[in-house]
């Protein structure tokens, strides 16, 4: 089969996802989805496990340091320049990411935004910086999900904290997903739509106020791998979330 | 002069043959291609898929059609032009339209797999292309009554 028609028989082979929170399971299976995209061209299954593993939390918690997953961010966003929609898509997943872990940074008590060059990405890092003190960082008349991710945290609502997260990812993909539909676009969105489907689906309430638990005694000093100051955490992997899947 | 216009004439004749072809053929495919991957998908109704998918395949036999509304005893410089003119633009509605209704064809197919209650209306679309390639069939069979033999 040629290029669009190879394209239009994999998307249309991809079962629908549905809304996002309305599934206790994923559609189609990991070792199915992988079947499928076996119709992918090389070149662009190449580029998709690298949206994929800057963009989903398991590719992103191998790296130790903030510096690092920008660095890759800035490859992999580079890398799909014949692709400025997955760009400008992984660019503004990079931003939601880094507006997240401001809004943890602050939460735990830092005063400023510091060096925002070496833990955050994309257009908000001075906004971010001169805005620190505002719930909003100065972005709530445009994004009000952020004002009421701040309220969520200050709550300690990390299970809303987290849908509210997610919520935002998933209307970047649809956003996206509108303007594609036969093409390699269509088939990345799906995957990373895929992603937090599966990721949501491994979880239940009971895990999360389980793993709350942890995180919780971690953060009281019980476990040595979490006491380290806030400003010094690399928090664009940092574990407190209440799942640890979700790649917000 | 009057052999290029001749040349012109058969041309036109065999246009919306051809043009009609490469259309349905396209066409075709990309419905053929959003059928295949429905029914990987799918536990049934794989009928309906691929039977929607053969829609394009109407704008070769209104081709054909036209064809042979537009042969004439002799094809010469008095009506060489007008089987050109004829011929060529029916064709070219036959080429476009059997592309575009592969593509909205293949969108109904997986928007249906997600819905299966909109399979029909979202037929909608292609059905009214289908209709625009019946008006340029009926108005090229009007015209080629009125071409000088």
């Amino acid at each position: 089969m040629s290029r669009p028609h190879q394209y239009i028989a994999l998307v249309t082979s991809l079962p629908h996802l549905g809304k996002l929170f309305t599934r206790k399971e994923v559609p189609i299976s990991e070792y199915r989805l992988k079947q499928r995209l076996s119709m992918l061209e090389p070149e662009h299954a190449r580029l998709l496990r690298k949206i994929v593993e800057i963009t989903a939390w398991s590719g992103v918690a191998k790296y130790r340091e903030d510096r690092d997953v920008i660095r890759r961010a800035t490859q992999v966003v580079a890398d799909l320049k014949d692709f400025p929609d997955l760009q400008h898509l992984v660019g503004t997943r990079m931003e939601t990411r880094t507006l997240i872990a401001a809004l943890r940074r602050r939460r735990d008590g830092q005063e400023s935004a510091g060096d925002i060059k070496t833990w955050g990405y994309g257009r908000w890092c001075s906004r971010i910086r001169e805005n620190w003190n505002d719930p909003a960082f100065g972005l709530g008349h445009f994004m009000p999900w952020i004002g009421d991710a701040h309220r969520l945290m200050q709550a300690g609502d990390q299970i809303a904290m987290e849908r509210l997260a997610l919520t935002q990812v998933f209307r970047q993909l649809d956003h996206y997903n509108a303007l594609h539909e036969f093409d390699f676009e269509a088939v990345a969105i799906y995957v990373l739509r895929w992603v937090i489907v599966e990721r949501w689906s491994r979880y239940n309430a009971d895990d999360a106020a389980e793993r709350l638990k942890q995180l919780m005694a971690a953060a009281l000093g019980h476990d040595t791998g979490t006491d380290a100051p806030a400003g010094e955490r690399d928090l664009f992997a940092n574990p407190s979330v209440a799942f640890d899947g979700a790649p917000s | 002069m009057n052999e290029f216009v001749v040349a012109l004439g058969w041309f036109g004749l065999f246009a919306p043959v051809a043009l009609g072809a490469i259309g349905s053929a396209w066409g075709c495919a990309l419905g053929g291609s959003a059928a295949i991957g429905a029914m990987l998908d799918s536990d049934g109704g794989y009928g309906r898929f691929i039977g929607v998918s053969l829609m394009p395949s109407s704008q070769v036999i209104y081709g054909i059609v036209i064809m042979f509304s537009l042969q004439q005893a002799q094809i010469d410089a008095a009506n060489g032009a007008a089987l050109f003119g004829i011929g060529l633009l029916s064709g070219v509605t036959m080429l476009f339209t059997g592309i575009r209704q592969g593509e909205v064809l293949a969108s109904a197919i997986h928007a249906s797999k997600a819905k299966p209650e909109i399979f029909g209306i979202s037929l909608a679309p292609a059905a009214v292309l289908e209709g625009f390639s019946v008006f340029a069939l009926v108005f090229a069979l009007v015209l080629a009554g009125s071409i000088p033999s």
